[in-house]
């Protein structure tokens, strides 16, 4: 083993990182090599030196207490920040991404069996909506990447279904199912909020807006329609609605609603 | 919208607890990578912002401070994008090529024996303007080996990059570092440019001839 070898490496070798067979042809070297052990001895010292010049800085007091303070504006309302940046790539399973389509993503209520035809407008296709979530029909689709889901989507509906994103950690996506809501064929994504179900419909349906109630979350514009003591929320992007349902408390399944990124 | 915190205090708590310890080794990387007070403690805040975000997203038994600094890291590279270009020219064909005589011997001998605590001090000061004029990479990688003394395998996952480049990558900020920190200390005669012997091939004839000469 040559010095320069031992030269190049000793910064891997001070840092452990050699292979067991290597780091101890080192040590064999270095003990017999003189000039060697200058090097070793200096790059130990300047390490150190490096480490007690540039390190130990203290965060000034209030800076905890500020963190802190964010952290609670978080824990009581997760709505202020509708964007999210990524961390790192998102890998489908962890991110709890929630299947959006391209447009929009829309909670489809269309059961087998549903009521079909010119009189089955906003009402009925709500309760659908409903029924849907809580029937729990099983997923066709449970993607490790949102290219399958998107795939799978690809010919059955009119507008491309793509992973929606949750902003909420806890939120994980399931499964996708193809259904239709009255004749509109629809995506149904399922999602798992800390144990708790959330559906949401992707479709295309003018009539599921009709005497929608609308709010605003986190900047976000929002309607929703009471049925029956729960509340559909949706959202609209490029045409398409998003629909969510979930058994959730209504503020829980706004902030969820507003924080989603259907499109992107 | 009622002030009511929603999420499970335990939760919370657990993050607190885990992050606490953290905070200085967050905020003096912070103050390294964005060489401003005010800009560093926005980023801490900013890093446990998102940590607290992902948290679930923490693999428990992994390296939580390894952890966070990667989401500052990331954080930090959203916000100055800088990076990216910086990094071309560091790890590009306009990398500076750095040989293995960096440093002469009369230097390295110099600094790993400081006479006394004023020239530790002087090393100190040193140091720390020689790592002030190296790339954010070179800086990041400096910071993340030898102050926070992360696994290559822990560097790399902060970095985004493979085991292998870190090893390349942080030699190359190591010999970078020294350059410029022999540079300035034979201008400023901390070293003797005279006992310079860099161009001397390192023999052991040499160093034991040295040896002898002193003793």
């Amino acid at each position: 083993m040559s010095c320069k070898l031992v030269r190049r490496h000793l910064g891997a070798f001070v840092d452990g990182e050699l292979d067991p067979a290597t780091q101890i042809e080192f040590e064999r070297h270095l003990e017999a090599c003189s000039a060697c052990q200058e090097y070793l001895a200096f790059e130990r010292a300047f390490r150190q030196q490096t480490r007690e010049s540039l390190g130990g800085s203290h965060a000034p007091e209030h800076l905890w207490a500020r963190a802190l303070h964010r952290l609670d504006e978080i824990d009581e309302a997760k709505t202020e920040y509708g964007s999210l940046i990524e961390i790192r790539p998102m890998r489908w399973k962890q991110t709890g991404l929630i299947a959006a389509a391209a447009g929009a993503l829309l909670i489809v209520g269309g059961v087998v069996g549903l009521p079909d035809g010119a009189d089955y407008t906003g009402a009925g296709m709500l309760q659908d909506v409903v029924d849907l979530h809580s029937k729990g029909l099983p997923s066709d689709v449970e993607a490790e990447a949102p290219q399958e889901v998107v795939r799978y989507f690809q010919g059955k509906t009119p507008f491309p279904v793509k992973p929606a994103r949750f902003e909420e950690p806890s939120t994980r996506f399931i499964g996708a199912r193809y259904i239709k809501v009255g004749s509109h064929p629809a995506a149904a994504l399922y999602y798992d909020h800390g144990g708790r179900r959330v559906t949401l419909l992707v479709f295309q349906s003018p009539d599921m807006m009709r005497n929608a109630q609308r709010t605003q979350v986190g900047g976000r514009e929002l309607y929703y329609h009471d049925v029956g003591g729960n509340v559909v929320t949706i959202r609209q992007h490029g045409g398409v609605n998003y629909a969510f349902f979930g058994d959730l408390d209504r503020p829980v399944l706004f902030q969820l609603a507003a924080n989603a990124r259907v499109a992107y | 919208m009622p002030r009511k915190p929603k999420t499970i205090p335990t939760e919370r708590r657990l993050f607190e607890t885990e992050a606490r310890p953290h905070l200085d080794t967050l905020y003096s990387t912070a103050l390294r990578l964005t060489r401003s007070p005010v800009d560093a403690e926005d980023l801490v805040q900013d890093t446990l912002v998102r940590a607290y975000r992902f948290y679930d997203r923490f693999e428990a038994g992994t390296n939580f401070r390894a952890w966070l600094l990667r989401i500052q890291m990331n954080t930090f590279v959203n916000r100055y994008r800088r990076t990216t270009r910086e990094r071309q020219v560091f790890d590009g064909p306009m990398a500076t090529p750095v040989g293995e005589g960096v440093m002469s011997r009369a230097t390295m001998r110099a600094l790993t024996d400081p006479v006394g605590d004023a020239q530790r001090q002087i090393i100190g000061r040193e140091i720390n303007r020689a790592f002030e004029v190296l790339s954010e990479d070179a800086r990041a990688m400096v910071l993340l080996a030898d102050v926070e003394e992360l696994s290559y395998k822990e560097i790399a996952e902060v970095m985004g990059c493979p085991i292998g480049t870190v090893m390349s990558r942080l030699h190359r900020a190591r010999k970078q570092l020294q350059e410029s920190l022999q540079q300035h200390a034979v201008e400023l005669g901390i070293i003797d440019a005279e006992d310079d012997d860099t161009e001397d091939p390192v023999s052991l004839e040499a160093f034991r001839s040295r040896k002898a000469a002193k003793s």
